[in-house]
């Protein structure tokens, strides 16, 4: 530090070293995109001090790390364990003094840590507001009793934690009173018992999410009254029961009664909700603001219809609608829905297959906010729509239009909505060039897009898409065959490319790989699955310069032995590895290689042969690091 | 005859027992009046009402309810046949008794024996042989019993004389009552017991509570825990098998998680030389296990990597990790590579 002061007294008046720190984490503070904060880190030393003082947010990809993050970032409010590879309890116990800023910590995926560890993190982090622990699949009722200490928690995430049950789920709600948000997908050893306790314990809550949970009970008919105890939640404002089969429009009309603080209702797949019951919900609650009932309202359109209507003329704030699956919906449901719901944003109408262009067009005329609208798989859908959608929509941020009939006409009428951020356009076989040149002409903020299995696009395509989308971030080309490394070389213009994929792209060598892996240095996703001509060299360049690479599909790809070892020493950051049929590695470079990065990965997949091959001491080190291997079987040539 | 069969006319108790004790005596005279006028007339003297008040139960004292013990019957001082057995006799390990003097016996054939000595009747082959099971003699005489304890309430001296139905009955009232309890309970080790037919009906409840709180009761059921839990502040459900070990450090205690910290240190010690080296799998013969698809296009043996230099691939980040291995050896994986 003396010397840092010394420098500064020396460069005294010129610069950025003649700011105060504080001055300088103010002006860092204004800047969002972390790309920019990184920029600034690496020009001076005082900018780097400066924003290391100030930064809020790290994302360790080593537990070994850990410590070091923590010193270096003292005002950290949030950290994100779940890239971290190899933690485990012994790891979180070694964290240092009081974390007393650290508010949010995800250890989504963290299968190494146990008790021990989440008892040492809620004892280090004493204002804990919010945890995620989702995806941590042996998380049982132990675990959960560790969390059960931390009495400011008020967002605590369970997905998918198998082994809890609702004893564990008692202690939470006990020894966390100030619950506000809870998430319990899939938890399937929760029932009604436990959320009936959570409902009396926890009166603050807001969010509760009890999807995917066979919430039976031991005795049939007093579990549908224990869940209705969600209901005198006052503060409730989110409510998601996906695929509950036990709810059906009784156990809606129940949870109908109480406060009006309903905003959000989730009912997904739950086979046995009718719009009867949504509707007579929403007559209830005045605020209601999103409704998803995708997967479910399977019955006769008459009766929908009647219906749809009555659940439009009650809500007017609806500002989300997912009727997705629900295929007897036609356009007259529709249209007499945004008649009265003027302020919808969200509608999702996948897989409504009778809806046509009239249908769009009302949505058109009346929801002139529409930000995001999905229509996949509707094949009546065509540019009259669209050319409504085009004109009237100019908020429109995301489009999906997966499996639909669309056509470069549609997309230049598309093209007005200059907002667009998200653009899926999969299986929409008739688009070329020019549909493509009409979007990047004009939608520069364009930042996802999605041609998967649009054969017709060609090199200049890519061309016209690397010219007018600069921010272009995710981008998926699988089974687009005619793209070649010249394409390719378009595509490294785009600095802020995070995902690529490009399935089996045949005609794809290294030079073109090796133009994306310099041209696109922040690229962490990348699928080179089936192609064919990619080897060894091509591979050479992703290892030096792709360093930001955490995801990597190199199945049926020629690598050989020397490859896979390059790579998997060379990418610090890599995390996730598919390498199914690399036939041209030999035991000796599969060994070699899993050794080199088995501290770093996290997951790979492997064809189920190799299992048997590999030495057991490999495998055993391997889930000693917290990795987690998938075997499958497939097969060498596909038809 | 005498009628077993008249029910009791129920008082409220209180005053009813304080007038039991009066009555006894007076019931007593006339019950055996009437069994001597009915022996002489010949008709059942069903229409006299006689207040059975002396038969009143004691609710309370309902002990020998579990088998054919008292329930609602009430039988007239005079009208039943009263045995008392000694202490001895009740303690004694006898499974068989006879009904006529109380006799036990270890085995039925020994009973049997006995019984001719009461009378020729039990000396045909019909009655010395094993004994159908349907052959429920309606006895004549009803017979009741005492117990030999003087102060017990079913012994013929008490006040409030309460006779056993049988005389099993009456060891197991002598047993339970009157006796210590050396049968404990194998699971809570608290309950005693001195009957061992008593000690096995606990055991089949004892322990399955296991729904606990951390207040320390204890349920049978998961809801009732649940509501106990709801109702009061600061309870919590207790996980079962945790709760001496809940303050301590739980080191073994991860169930089915792996803890990689332990063998951290053990990751160092995978050299490359030993770990190679006694490795079958590497071994050819190892690799002809393998699926066909693998062993088309592998080239194994075609690396010749010498095992020293490779230390440094592990866990570091080289860049040029790649310049220490021969040339050739690069270039002809690329030829291979090219195909």
């Amino acid at each position: 530090m003396t010397q840092d002061h010394h420098q500064r007294s020396v460069t005294a008046t010129t610069g950025v070293d003649a700011l105060s720190l504080d001055l300088l984490a103010h002006a860092l503070s204004t800047l969002t995109d972390p790309h920019d904060r990184k920029s600034c880190r690496l020009v001076s030393r005082a900018f780097a001090t400066a924003e290391s003082l100030s930064r809020r947010a790290a994302r360790p990809l080593t537990h070994a790390a850990l410590p070091r993050v923590l010193r270096l970032f003292p005002s950290l409010t949030s950290l994100d364990l779940s890239a971290c590879a190899g933690l485990d309890s012994t790891s979180l116990s070694l964290l240092p003094s009081p974390l007393r800023l650290l508010r949010r910590v995800s250890l989504a995926r963290a299968s190494g840590v146990g008790p021990r560890g989440l008892y040492a993190l809620v004892t280090a982090c004493p204002r804990l507001e919010a945890l995620d622990l989702s995806h941590c699949v042996a998380a049982g009722d132990r675990e959960v009793a560790a969390l059960a200490g931390a009495e400011g928690i008020r967002d605590l995430v369970l997905d998918k934690c198998l082994e809890v049950t609702d004893v564990g789920l008692a202690k939470v709600a006990v020894g966390c009173p100030g619950l506000e948000r809870l998430s319990v997908r899939w938890c399937r050893e929760i029932s009604d018992i436990g959320v009936d306790l959570l409902a009396k314990k926890c009166r603050n809550l807001r969010s509760v999410d009890v999807s995917y949970l066979k919430v039976i009970g031991y005795y049939p008919p007093p579990s549908l009254l224990r869940i209705t105890s969600l209901s005198t939640l006052e503060k409730l404002e989110h409510l998601a029961m996906v695929s509950c089969s036990f709810i059906d429009d009784d156990g809606l009309q129940l949870l109908g009664i109480g406060g009006s603080s309903l905003q959000s209702i989730d009912v997904s797949r739950c086979d046995h909700v009718t719009s009867q019951g949504l509707a007579s919900l929403v007559v209830g609650h005045n605020f209601i603001q999103k409704i998803n009932a995708a997967h479910s309202l399977l019955e006769i359109d008459t009766c929908f219809l009647s219906k749809l209507p009555a659940i439009g003329a009650s809500c007017k704030n609806l500002v989300e609608i997912g009727l997705s699956k629900c295929n007897r919906i036609t356009d007259a449901g529709i249209v007499s829905l945004v008649n009265h719901c003027k302020c919808l944003r969200t509608i999702d109408i996948t897989c409504c297959h009778l809806l046509t262009d009239d249908a769009l067009a009302s949505i058109a005329e009346n929801c002139r906010r529409l930000e995001c609208i999905r229509l996949e798989s509707c094949l009546l859908v065509s540019e009259k729509g669209l050319e409504r959608i085009g004109n009237l929509c100019s908020h429109l941020k995301e489009i999906d239009l997966t499996d639909c009939c669309i056509n470069d006409a549609a997309l230049q009428h598309l093209s007005r909505c200059s907002e667009l951020l998200t653009l899926k356009l999969g299986l929409c076989s008739s688009i070329s060039d020019q549909g493509l040149g009409y979007i990047s002409s004009t939608c520069s903020k364009l930042m996802e897009l999605d041609i998967y299995r649009c054969s017709a696009i060609t090199d200049d395509g890519l061309a016209a898409l690397a010219g007018g989308c600069k921010k272009m971030r995710m981008l998926n080309l699988r089974y687009c065959d005619q793209i070649t490394d010249a394409g390719l070389k378009h595509l490294s213009s785009l600095e802020e490319l995070t995902n690529l994929e490009m399935r089996c792209l045949v005609r794809v060598t290294g030079i073109g790989i090796a133009s994306i892996a310099t041209g696109c240095p922040n690229l962490r996703e990348l699928d080179l699955k089936r192609c064919y001509s990619v080897d060894d060299a091509s591979v050479w360049a992703v290892a030096r310069y792709s360093q930001n690479l955490r995801q990597l599909d190199i199945s049926y790809c020629q690598i050989t032995g020397l490859g896979l070892c390059h790579l998997l020493s060379s990418l610090r950051c890599l995390q996730d590895l598919k390498m199914v049929h690399l036939s041209w590695v030999s035991i000796e470079g599969f060994e070699m290689a899993l050794r080199a990065a088995c501290g770093r990965l996290k997951k790979v997949k492997m064809l189920s042969g190799m299992r048997s091959v590999l030495s057991p001491e490999l495998l055993h080190m391997l889930q000693a690091c917290g990795c987690r291997v998938r075997w499958i079987d497939k097969p060498l040539v596909y038809k | 005859m005498v009628d077993n069969g008249s029910q009791p006319s129920c008082h409220a108790g209180d005053i009813a027992q304080q007038q039991q004790a009066v009555n006894t005596d007076l019931t007593c005279l006339i019950v055996q009046l009437i069994s001597t006028a009915e022996l002489t007339d010949g008709t059942v003297g069903g229409g006299i009402e006689i207040d059975n008040v002396v038969e009143e139960q004691d609710t309370k004292d309902v002990d020998e309810g579990g088998d054919a013990g008292m329930d609602g019957e009430n039988l007239p001082p005079g009208s039943y046949e009263l045995l008392q057995l000694e202490k001895d006799e009740i303690l004694a390990p006898h499974t068989h008794f006879c009904a006529i003097c109380g006799k036990g016996f270890k085995r039925d054939a020994n009973l049997r024996m006995h019984m001719r000595g009461h009378g020729d009747e039990y000396k045909s082959p019909a009655a010395l042989a094993k004994p159908p099971r349907d052959a429920s003699v309606e006895n004549a005489v009803v017979k009741r019993y005492s117990c030999p304890f003087v102060g017990c309430k079913r012994n013929k001296l008490h006040k409030n004389f309460q006779p056993l139905k049988t005389i099993l009955c009456v060891k197991n009232h002598y047993k339970r009552s009157h006796c210590e309890k050396s049968h404990t309970c194998s699971r809570c080790h608290t309950k005693k017991f001195s009957v061992l037919a008593d000690l096995k009906t606990h055991e089949k409840h004892c322990g399955r509570d296991k729904w606990l709180c951390s207040c320390g009761t204890s349920f049978s059921r998961k809801d009732k825990l649940f509501a106990h839990v709801a109702l009061f502040q600061g309870h919590t459900p207790a996980l079962p098998s945790e709760e001496p070990k809940a303050s301590s450090d739980q080191a073994g205690l991860v169930g089915s998680q792996q803890e990689p910290a332990k063998l951290a240190s053990s990751i160092d010690s995978f050299m490359w030389g030993n770990s190679l080296s006694n490795d079958s799998a590497l071994d050819v013969k190892g690799l002809e296990s393998c699926s066909d698809d693998f062993l088309s296009t592998a080239n194994y043996g075609s690396f010749n990597f010498s095992f020293g230099r490779l230390d440094e691939f592990i866990g570091s980040s080289s860049e040029s990790s790649f310049a220490m291995l021969p040339p050739d050896h690069f270039q002809s994986a690329q030829k291979r590579g090219g195909n």
